[in-house]
């Protein structure tokens, strides 16, 4: 019922998706290298009006019930931090793409969005709870935009569920990226490495969206960052937040263990933490979205 | 006809025939659900941890959230529909609890809850008849307050019946 998609067809997707805006793109860069300052972030966002009206739109939305209204550009940055930020610009100019229904894993409009937040929580809580030396802000970026291969090979894979269902239940050694590649020729992380390249995003990210499901295959310089990924996207989707039919059908590599500290109790707490967060997160983002 | 649905950590019973109450998504998270035959009412908690200890506040404010608390405030809510206040005479079917493929026991939380739940219902003197546990996909279950039916789901499978 599927076709393949040829290296040429894949290209054509990749550039059919809008670009980065400027500030998004700029933001990333910034955010991903280790020694940069928040006043360069504020910078950033302070010449783009529209990012910083929505951006002290959110800090002043009901879910931080501020008890005085924010209407300086940094101390909102301050108040709300990077992740927020990075989340703001690139919910505002690849929204559509992130709020894409995917027909192809049967998950509704937003389903994606929601599964990406939630693994930028979790893997930016891994950071924290497990105490590895990692920039928490970049590991929340880094979940936020793994699985946004999916919106592109998603229209492929219409009508492909029970298949794609079948060929994982049927051996025991393949993962829904295998019915991905069976089904139409590229798993979502080939297809979203070719739209980081597009995008230019920073390599470490390139690499958590190529190698977010085989945090081995990464380059060992950023395998630390993929692992964080690879356990907060998993994470996401044992608390319910999947993207529908691929939901808990991946494997989880043991050998995060050789990388990341994590007991039964400290999972617990991030997953606890995860839910408390993301409540607070996705009502201050989407309410302060649609009136502009 | 109404439905009730339940999110993580929410708990909640019917005794309304028309009502269906619903969860969506158990990944790790395990649903409990109770049938009482007597009152005709069925309660359901949507339990995403075993353990309360490690956060007070939050199973103070969610009992549903933890299976140690989730239970005793799920028995109590259906107490005030008649039932008996420790789950005499009830039916009890358990579901999801899934768990990625080859987790280690860190990552096995479904496991973990479907095991923390079991016990707590033990010490109640009660066994689930049925359960549809663990494996690697996500259910979504909803039952029918009329005839006590579940219905499970999950993308890519046939609808099933516990």
């Amino acid at each position: 019922m599927t076709k393949k998609i040829s290296h040429e067809e894949l290209q054509k997707i990749v550039t059919s998706v809008p670009m980065l805006s400027a500030s998004a793109s700029q933001l990333l860069q910034l955010t991903a290298k280790e020694d940069h300052d928040l006043i360069d972030v504020i910078n950033l966002v302070r010449n783009d009006a529209n990012l910083t009206a929505r951006v002290l739109k959110v800090v002043n939305s009901a879910a931080f019930s501020l008890v005085n209204k924010v209407t300086s550009i940094d101390r909102a940055i301050s108040y709300l931090g990077e992740r927020i930020i990075v989340s703001i610009a690139i919910g505002d100019c690849a929204g559509k793409l992130f709020q894409k229904e995917l027909s192809g894993y049967e998950a509704a409009g937003g389903d994606l969005w929601k599964h990406d937040l939630r693994t930028a929580i979790a893997s930016r809580e891994v950071v924290f709870q497990s105490g590895v030396d990692l920039n928490p802000a970049l590991a929340f970026t880094a979940g936020l935009l793994h699985d946004i291969g999916k919106a592109l090979i998603s229209d492929y894979l219409q009508g492909s569920v029970i298949d794609a269902v079948e060929i994982v239940s049927a051996e025991e050694e393949l993962n829904y990226l295998d019915a991905e590649e069976i089904l139409v020729g590229f798993d979502h992380t080939q297809a979203g490495y070719e739209l980081a390249k597009a995008w230019q995003l920073p390599e470490e990210l390139a690499e958590v969206i190529r190698h977010h499901h085989n945090p081995a295959n990464a380059k060992e310089e950023y395998r630390l960052l993929v692992y964080a990924v690879h356990l907060g996207d998993n994470i996401a989707m044992m608390g319910g937040f999947g993207t529908g039919s691929d939901s808990m059908r991946y494997k989880l590599d043991n050998n995060y263990k050789n990388y990341i500290n994590i007991t039964p109790n400290s999972l617990a707490t991030v997953m606890l933490n995860v839910d408390i967060e993301f409540e607070k997160l996705e009502s201050s983002l989407n309410n302060s979205g649609d009136e502009t | 006809m109404g439905q009730i649905i339940l999110g993580v950590g929410d708990y909640g019973a019917s005794n309304s025939p028309g009502d269906v109450v619903k969860t969506f998504a158990l990944g790790s998270c395990v649903s409990v659900i109770f049938l009482d035959p007597k009152s005709r009412t069925v309660g359901m908690a949507h339990i995403a941890l075993p353990d309360s200890s490690i956060n007070k506040a939050k199973a103070a404010e969610k009992p549903g959230y933890f299976a140690d608390t989730a239970i005793p405030a799920l028995l109590t809510k259906m107490s005030k529909f008649g039932c008996d206040k420790r789950g005499k005479g009830m039916i009890v079917k358990l579901c999801g609890g899934a768990n990625v493929m080859d987790t280690n026991d860190t990552f096995q939380i479904g496991k973990r809850n479907a095991l923390a739940i079991k016990k707590i219902l033990w010490s109640y003197g009660m066994g689930a008849i049925a359960e549809d546990l663990g494996k690697n996909f996500s259910r979504t279950v909803s039952i029918s307050v009329a005839a006590g039916q579940i219905t499970l789901s999950s993308p890519g499978k046939p609808n099933w019946q516990l």
